[in-house]
């Protein structure tokens, strides 16, 4: 009987808590290495902030250009605060890969490694989003003043569209780039475009033709509500 | 860019004239119909007010396709008794020639200077191609002031109908007499005298890649003279009547170009005009008169539409660099009815100087930014029509002061803003 006992209850015991006992150190390193990341991290964010506005980085990035880019992309932060952020969470990004290997266990490994590879991906993704998001803000600003100066009275609908085709391309591009549903998302993007395009199609030809007949007509006979303002 | 000057037939052409005293350049493009009188013009101009002296005619052209430097070339002054003429008179040469460069006014204008530089000429002018008020009297008052006078620099004056030269009125004549303290009424206008040492000074400048290479051109060719310290005055020439602008050519693009230029050159002479505190008159020849001027349609419907449309769509993109007080006020107007809408010039001169500092400060992308004043530019243009319909050039011109003051008395806010 007291064999039995020992086989069924103490011996699992003992295993579990010699098992524990090894892996304990693993886990408070781990911690360990976390924590000092995160601190690292904060520390890393304030000194290259404190560099970043001593060298004068925001007034370089204005000269450039880039920064009148971003904030026209919607970006109200400075770019040297973006940056020192960046800097902070990819230090404590890293730290926190490290103490995870350092637990050895097999399953995070081979997570860790397959998320590693795709990692370059993501990033390249999140390029392509950010990206498809300032060209899309400034296009659409561009089609809003043009299509203002133009006299177009759905000029803020042109500039929504304008944004939408190229935040949906650029979801495209970056969806592909990330291997999901490649296929599926490229053709989803064909049928929407194309759709959008047929759509506007038939709405200008249907409800256009008396403005396009209008139009021409000007054109051939001349206008007679026409401004002779000389500007210059 | 390739200088003209390498071309082949240019240098036979220049060898062949080694030196001049005086240079007029006509730049062109498809205005076959019109440059006919405008050289006629010129050369009976040189020899009746010039007859001593070696003159030469620059047609720089565009790649006109109608035929407009044939014209020039086949243009010559048949009876010089009609104009009074009996001594003899040295040859006019003639130079028509394709310029190189970005397409625009300003890229014809470096031919121009180019071949004055090589000619090592006293005294040149330019003329442009679609005139059709210009008379040989033209010539000698925008060259004598520099020939006999010792002025570097000659403005027009002319005598426009009041809805002609709009960007000059509202924004270009105040804006530039505000800030460097001369009052040249028409500092684009287009027509201008000036001494080949300009010419030469001028060419040392790099802008040619810019818009100054396009509609800039004029506001730079005056501002740089006057910043500069040139000896600048103005020169009477009578009635402005011209072929009017191909309606296809854009607005807000020509707005982009000149007041673009305009406030590129804010910050190359922002040392001289900050010094500056108020205006003075420059010297001004030719015998003034009143001339009879062409009506000129307004359709003023459509600019109080596209004014509300403006305001409609492009309001938020104001609000980063318009204040706020003025941003209401934009915003009443546009609810406003049409016999009540007005834009007063002390909130004329806010906007204009709050896109100035917007600019220099590079608070959005400079096309989008300049291209977006179109409609409160043609708002403008339609209180200013509903203000003055009535009014006679006098009145007009008074309309125009009270303006320019306002623009000189709101500098203060554009230094304060500046840095």
């Amino acid at each position: 009987m007291d064999n039995f006992l020992e086989r069924v209850i103490i011996e699992p015991f003992d295993s579990l808590r010699e098992r524990l006992l090894q892996f304990l150190p693993d886990i408070l390193t781990s911690v360990l290495i976390f924590m000092a990341g995160i601190v690292l991290g904060v520390v890393l964010k304030f000194l290259f902030l404190r560099f970043f506005r001593a060298i004068n980085l925001d007034r370089l990035f204005e000269r450039s250009g880039l920064l009148e880019m971003m904030q026209k992309g919607g970006m109200k932060d400075r770019l040297s605060v973006i940056l020192a952020r960046v800097i902070g969470w990819v230090t404590i990004f890293g730290f926190l890969i490290l103490s995870l290997r350092s637990l050895n266990f097999p399953a995070v490994e081979r997570i860790l490694e397959s998320f590693l590879f795709y990692l370059p991906r993501v990033f390249i993704a999140a390029i392509i989003l950010f990206v498809g998001y300032v060209l899309g803000n400034f296009l659409s600003r561009a089609a809003l003043i043009a299509s203002v100066n133009a006299g177009f009275r759905m000029a803020g609908l042109i500039a929504k569209l304008v944004k939408l085709i190229i935040l949906l391309l650029s979801m495209t591009m970056a969806l592909e780039q990330l291997g999901i549903g490649r296929e599926t998302i490229i053709i989803a993007f064909a049928i929407i475009f194309g759709g959008v395009v047929f759509a506007l199609s038939l709405a200008f030809g249907l409800g256009g033709k008396d403005i396009a007949r209008e139009y021409l007509e000007k054109r051939m006979k001349g206008d007679d509500n026409k401004d002779e303002i000389n500007h210059l | 860019m390739d200088s003209i000057l390498l071309r082949p037939d240019i240098r036979d052409k220049l060898n062949e004239i080694t030196e001049a005293d005086i240079l007029v350049g006509i730049p062109s493009y498809n205005n076959a119909r019109t440059i006919g009188h405008v050289v006629r013009a010129v050369q009976a101009g040189m020899a009746k007010y010039f007859p001593d002296k070696k003159t030469v005619l620059v047609n720089s052209d565009g790649g006109s396709t109608d035929g407009t430097t044939d014209v020039v070339q086949a243009t010559a002054v048949e009876d010089f008794q009609s104009i009074l003429l009996h001594h003899r008179v040295s040859p006019v040469f003639k130079i028509a020639t394709p310029y190189h460069g970005i397409p625009g006014k300003g890229s014809a204008f470096r031919t121009i200077f180019e071949i004055a530089g090589a000619l090592n000429v006293k005294a040149c002018a330019v003329v442009d191609s679609d005139l059709r008020s210009i008379t040989p009297e033209w010539i000698e008052l925008l060259i004598k002031p520099v020939v006999e006078g010792g002025f570097d620099y000659v403005s027009p004056l002319y005598h426009r109908h009041k809805y002609d030269g709009t960007i000059t009125n509202s924004i270009v004549y105040p804006v530039t007499r505000a800030l460097y303290g001369k009052r040249i009424r028409q500092p684009i206008g287009g027509d201008f005298g000036f001494s080949g040492a300009l010419a030469k000074f001028y060419l040392t400048k790099d802008v040619w890649e810019t818009d100054v290479a396009r509609y800039g051109i004029d506001v730079w060719m005056t501002t740089t003279a006057v910043a500069n310290n040139f000896r600048v005055c103005q020169a009477f020439l009578g009635a402005k009547i011209h072929d009017p602008k191909d309606p296809g050519s854009d607005l807000s693009a020509m707005l982009f170009q000149v007041v673009g230029a305009t406030f590129d050159l804010m910050e190359t002479y922002y040392e001289t005009w900050k010094m500056i505190r108020e205006s003075e008159d420059v010297p001004t020849f030719g015998f003034q008169y009143a001339v009879g001027l062409e009506p000129v349609s307004v359709n003023l419907n459509r600019m109080v539409e596209k004014f509300r449309l403006g305001i409609k769509e492009l309001i938020d993109i104001w609000k980063v660099f318009i204040p706020g007080d003025i941003i209401a006020f934009l915003q009443k107007t546009g609810d406003s009815q049409k016999s009540e809408f007005r834009i007063p010039d002390e909130v004329w001169g806010k906007i204009v100087y709050s896109f100035a500092i917007a600019a220099h400060k590079k608070l959005l992308n400079k096309e989008h930014l300049l291209k977006s004043l179109t409609p409160l530019y043609i708002g403008r243009v339609a209180s200013f029509v509903m203000e003055t319909w009535e009014s006679n050039a006098v009145e007009v011109e008074e309309k125009i002061e009270n303006l320019c003051n306002n623009f000189e008395k709101g500098k203060k806010l554009l230094l304060d803003n500046w840095s």
